[in-house]
């Protein structure tokens, strides 16, 4: 029941969400080599070790772009967000382009006010940045 | 009237005084709880990386400086027993038995007495006024604040790294109280007595001596290390009060040590150690 | 009147605290709601601080209590109370970073101390947060090296290293420039407005106050004298004097002026009486 997961969430009790972070990896492009990856749920400390070690084995599959559609997201705090940083680093040392699509607008403020905004490509749709 | 006011305000010092003392030993005695419950819950954490490296620093901090100190101090302990027992020995011709009274009295007591005194100068005004100036910068506050215990973080690695110094000094200690009496034997009371000085050290010396020496100075080090956590952490008002932290620390740590030397003594002589 | 969602995050109780028989504050009670800043004034001894130390559970009520996220702090154990303090941020008065580690060890802390994360993650989470308040290139910089505007900064950094629910601030603009007072202000403001953070602040300056608050409280001698949304204290502040005792010492206090029912308070104070019996 989601809410009385809220209240216990605000009473202070950890609610582990056991979820995997990553949904789901979809291969798309005409090669299949362009990697669009879903994320859900809250990216917050007790999910950013995970959330990290799934994208990190991504580059291991030789992608050739990868979109991360954080839609799904509702929040994520500056753990989740350095997570990413440590992608983009990664991806930049092999040239594979990494776009961010569907930031909600409180994900969004994160990126703003760590002014991440610049460093990272961020798309509104995932049809947009598969079009670019 | 005026007299009356004074005895009453001498009065009122003597017994605020006791109070404060009293207050001091109990809180002292409630910190000494509440490391050894932190010490125990640190051995079986699973991080403890960071207590390490703490550790190490302040073992060396407080190793290293008072290293050159104690190793002169006890020198000059060995010579001043040598030159003062040798006059006292010589009419029965037994001036060579100096060494078994350095080996008693260096092993079993000065040596652990006064490197703690040393120490207690070093390392224990250092901890009261390191932790003084915190409390005072607001930074213990800070760090309950970030749900970081200050015992854990700052009581426990001093106490432990005094504790452990101590030990390793008095080993020192002991032998370069040693040192100096032979030397003095060798320089000023001749052949026969610097030749048999090492013999007569083994002969008088067995391992209990050099044990309830270590044992004294560990409970020093927890004395002298508990007194000036206390005595820092308890800081109030400024730079004044980490002043009064220090001095507090310095002269209760000495009285504890002398008081401490005494009972462990009386216990020893009882048991017959 | 709130609706069912508006929970106060921060709820304070009949709260009463004496030191040494000195009434520091009396049956206080003040509810702060979710992202909103609340801000906490009066003249210096008027108990501000006394109560920011009771809502981050440094110091205990003799009477009442401090509700934080729904629980009751004073009934927490140890334990329970570190649990909850990983949920909200202090900014000290002086910074109160850790002089013996550089900036950046001071921000990576309770990085280090109280999550899994590994030494790279928290190596960029120090950079976010040191370039969030201006301060990336002092990171291998001594806290002794920095100015009075800078601990702040770097203080603020470590405060929210763990992304707080809530911050409490005590008097951020305290002994800094005008400008530099405005540069906290914003970095306030920023936390509280984009990333909806409750925030809490005590200070005595007017203009910083005026212009973070959402809503103002004013603490004098102990009592909670008003607790009110900003825009009461500006049309207050604007008014002429009516006569009514308290309000008139709100907006004395609200003024900064020398005249008026604050300073009547000190010099009546039977300084003849205590002159004359000197002979």
């Amino acid at each position: 029941m989601p809410a009385t997961d809220k209240t216990n969430h605000r009473k202070g009790q950890p609610v582990t969400d056991t979820t995997n972070p990553i949904r789901g990896i979809e291969w798309a492009g005409e090669d299949h080599r362009v990697a669009v990856v879903e994320a859900q749920g809250d990216i917050d400390l007790r999910r950013s070790s995970r959330f990290q070690e799934e994208l990190l084995a991504l580059p291991d599959e030789h992608p050739r772009e990868i979109v991360l559609d954080l839609s799904n997201v509702p929040y994520m705090d500056s753990s989740g967000v350095a997570s990413l940083v440590k992608l983009l680093a990664r991806l930049r040392r092999d040239k594979v382009p990494l776009k961010l699509t569907g930031l909600r607008p409180r994900v969004r403020s994160v990126f703003e006010i760590t002014r991440l905004d610049t460093i990272f490509d961020i798309r509104a749709t995932v049809k947009e940045a598969l079009e670019s | 009237m005026n007299e009356q006011k004074r005895q009453a305000s001498v009065l009122q010092l003597i017994g605020r005084k006791f109070l404060n003392g009293l207050s001091s030993f109990g809180g002292t005695v409630i910190l000494l709880g509440s490391t050894i419950r932190w010490s125990w819950r640190a051995l079986w954490q699973r991080r403890k990386r960071k207590g390490h490296s703490a550790l190490a620093t302040q073992i060396v901090r407080f190793g290293v400086r008072s290293l050159g100190i104690v190793c002169l101090v006890q020198a000059f302990l060995g010579i001043i027993l040598a030159l003062q027992m040798a006059p006292a020995l010589s009419p029965w011709g037994q001036q060579d038995k100096i060494a078994n009274i350095i080996g008693v009295a260096g092993f079993r007591m000065l040596g652990p007495i006064f490197t703690a005194v040393v120490l207690s100068g070093f390392a224990g005004a250092s901890i009261a006024a390191e932790l003084g100036s915190m409390v005072v910068a607001e930074e213990i506050e800070a760090l309950e604040a970030h749900a970081l215990n200050p015992i854990r973080f700052l009581v426990v690695p001093r106490v432990v790294a005094t504790f452990a110094m101590l030990l390793a000094l008095t080993v020192i200690a002991d032998l370069m109280i040693s040192l100096g009496g032979y030397l003095t034997s060798l320089v000023v009371l001749g052949p026969r007595v610097s030749a048999m000085y090492w013999q007569r050290m083994q002969d008088q010396l067995r391992l209990r001596d050099f044990v309830s020496g270590l044992v004294m100075a560990g409970v020093f080090g927890l004395l002298i290390s508990l007194i000036a956590c206390h005595q820092g952490l308890r800081v109030r008002g400024g730079a004044e009060g980490v002043g009064r932290a220090t001095t507090n620390t310095v002269v209760y740590s000495i009285v504890g040590i002398i008081a401490a030397a005494c009972v462990f003594t009386a216990i020893f002589y009882v048991f017959g150690f | 009147m709130a609706s069912g969602q508006e929970h106060p995050v921060v709820r304070v109780m009949n709260l009463s605290k004496s030191f040494e028989d000195k009434s520091v504050l009396r049956d206080v009670s003040l509810e702060i709601l979710p992202a909103e800043t609340m801000v906490i004034m009066g003249g210096s001894g008027c108990g501000k601080s006394t109560l920011l130390r009771h809502m981050i559970g440094s110091l205990y009520p003799d009477s009442g209590h401090v509700e934080l996220l729904g629980q009751n702090i004073n009934d927490l154990a140890e334990e329970q109370l570190n649990e909850l303090r990983l949920k909200f941020g202090i900014l000290f008065q002086s910074g109160a970073l850790f002089n013996s580690m550089t900036v950046g060890e001071n921000v990576a802390l309770p990085l280090r101390e109280h999550t899994d994360l590994d030494e790279q993650t928290i190596q960029i989470m120090v950079k976010i947060k040191l370039e969030q308040v201006g301060l990336r290139e002092s990171i291998d910089v001594m806290p002794a090296e920095l100015s009075g505007g800078m601990k702040k900064r770097a203080g603020l950094a470590r405060a929210i290293a763990l992304d707080p629910e809530i911050m409490f601030y005590d008097e951020p603009s305290a002994g800094l420039d005008p400008v530099t007072t405005a540069e906290i202000d914003q970095l306030i403001t920023d936390l509280a407005k984009k990333l909806g953070v409750t925030t809490v602040v005590v200070t005595h300056e007017m203009a910083s106050a005026f212009r973070i608050a959402d809503r103002m409280a004013i603490l004098d001698q102990g009592h909670l004298v008003k607790v009110a949304p900003k825009a009461e204290f500006e049309a207050l502040r604007s008014s002429a004097a009516t006569g009514d005792q308290a309000m008139d010492t709100i907006r004395q206090f609200l003024r900064g002026e020398s005249q008026g029912p604050l300073t009547a308070r000190r010099s009546s104070t039977g300084y003849e009486d205590d002159i004359l019996s000197v002979v």
